[in-house]
């Protein structure tokens, strides 16, 4: 017998997995930027990797990450606000994707 | 003669490792080729956690083991009675169609082969009726023509609201290169969920030979040690197909931006994982390539190449007849008893030998990271430059 309910739940599942963890990291990222604390890989970090961000393209990310912070309109309060936000959003991504893993692995169910 | 039955079951799971090891060797590519692209992570450290989660992944689930072992061959009472000479013949197809392709840089996937293989050998070794078609149909077929499809429209969505959300509305930081840090943890998701996926199919085609050996009940799931031995296969031939991979990087990988990278990967690992608890035995080369086209499309001017989108698509749907007619071949002469099947080990290691030979000679111009890459071929990127008016730039972001 084909089981097409076990398809739309594929599709369900996968679906509202990505979206859910999609969206939390990116508005993580973006509060984050909010806050003035833009996150700039240093390619120092990476350095046995192949570099496709050149050192000057970092000093540019950085530079604008200064720029985006100096002119920052929200007050201390926001940012630490937005900064608490950021968190909050990444730990419920590192949440979700447990609860994912959890949920497929019958051994952790008995 | 107990002596030739234990020898046959002896050499089918050596066989079914060795396709297991080639296994993790053709697929880290689809887990870490992204993150070491994008720079996200240190190639050494990218191969070396890829070939641990493979491990960790393969004890999740036994789903998958269970689809491959209890219901594409009719075994035990009331059906017929396979063979491990027909498991040998079909690992043979298979494990010789997976080096033909890997040697022609022809797209194709490792599962379907080993399914292609199975199927041969049994239809010409036992007989039409030894292959439940329904099953093949639901769980091999279908998944396989609808995963790429579903992963390609999730990708799609994920890649455009990971844009949304971080849009850039005044010229100034978006902080997109921190998805370089979530790739980390995105393709390792991808590594665990090969695991749970792709280490399964040995596992089945292993408990498979116990229970046509006459050693395992009809029925019954994968015992510890096969699942012990298999996730170690697979994990070594992640760790050893990675140094290909970094050998080989110099070549260039398609474009691929942090952002749409974690989008690819987040749905790639979501779907399989999805997958596997449901004993779906997918391809997740084909997994990860729709979502690489899928999330491509989703960026900023992006138009399909549908020649190469073609190609792509003609060379998995050759694979599981293809690999079937391998198979049958191989169990056309592993009926004829022992002889048949030193013809079989014979010819099948005289053509690997052979295929490595070639690949030594040709190794840069063909490597195992031509699936993915391809795939993302299909997809062209305009490269527009984005034109901000200047009174946006006074406003700021939030």
């Amino acid at each position: 017998m084909i089981d097409w309910a076990a398809f739309v739940v594929v599709a369900g599942a996968s679906l509202l997995g990505s979206v859910v963890v999609v969206s939390l990291y990116s508005l993580g990222l973006r509060l984050l930027t909010s806050a003035g604390r833009a996150l700039v890989v240093d390619p120092q970090s990476f350095t046995g990797a192949i570099t496709i961000l050149t050192p000057k393209r970092a000093a540019k990310e950085a530079r604008r990450a200064r720029k985006t912070a100096s002119a920052n309109p929200l007050t201390v309060g926001q940012k630490r606000l937005a900064l608490v936000g950021a968190y909050a959003c990444f730990v419920l991504c590192v949440g979700a994707v447990l609860y994912g893993v959890y949920l497929i692995v019958p051994a952790l169910h008995r | 003669m107990p002596v030739d039955f234990t020898l046959i079951v002896v050499l089918v799971i050596a066989l079914a490792l060795v396709f297991d090891f080639t296994n993790g060797f053709h697929d880290t590519a689809n887990a870490m080729a992204t993150p070491i692209a994008t720079g996200a992570m240190r190639p050494k450290v990218a191969v070396g956690l890829a070939a641990v989660l493979n491990l960790v992944g393969a004890f999740l689930s036994t789903e998958v083991a269970k689809t491959v072992s209890g219901g594409i061959i009719r075994e035990g009472d009331g059906g017929v009675q396979i063979t491990p000479e027909i498991i040998f013949a079909g690992l043979i197809g298979a494990i010789v169609w997976n080096l033909i392709t890997w040697l022609r840089g022809l797209p194709s996937s490792s599962s379907h082969a080993l399914f292609g293989g199975l199927i041969g050998a049994a239809i010409i070794g036992i007989g039409f009726q030894s292959v439940d078609y329904t099953v093949v149909v639901a769980k091999v077929i279908l998944p396989a023509l609808i995963a790429p499809l579903t992963v390609g429209v999730v990708a799609f969505i994920a890649t455009r609201l990971a844009y949304f959300i971080t849009r850039r509305d005044t010229g100034r930081a978006d902080g997109r290169g921190g998805f370089r840090y979530a790739q980390i943890f995105s393709s390792s998701l991808v590594a665990l969920s090969h695991g749970t996926n792709d280490a399964q199919k040995t596992m089945g085609v292993i408990t498979l030979t116990l229970i046509a050996g006459g050693v395992q009940s009809v029925g019954s799931g994968p015992q510890l040690w096969v699942i012990v031995v298999c996730a170690l296969a697979i994990a070594i031939g992640t760790y050893t197909g990675g140094w290909r991979i970094i050998h080989t990087m110099g070549r260039g990988l398609t474009d691929v931006k942090p952002a749409q990278g974690f989008a690819a990967e987040t749905s790639t690992a979501a779907t399989i994982l999805a997958s596997s608890h449901l004993g779906f035995a997918l391809s997740t080369t084909q997994v990860a390539s729709g979502s690489v086209i899928g999330s491509g499309l989703g960026r900023r001017g992006a138009t399909v190449r549908w020649g190469m989108a073609g190609q792509i698509a003609l060379g998995w749907v050759l694979t599981l007849p293809a690999s079937a007619i391998m198979g049958a071949f191989a169990a056309g002469f592993a009926l004829l008893g022992p002889v048949g099947i030193v013809i079989d080990l014979i010819l099948g290691s005289l053509v690997v030998v052979l295929l490595f030979r070639r690949a030594q000679r040709s190794r840069i111009s063909h490597d195992n990271l031509h699936d993915i890459d391809d795939a993302g071929r299909v997809v062209k990127i305009r490269k527009t430059p984005r034109k901000i008016a200047r009174r946006d730039r006074k406003k700021v972001a939030l």
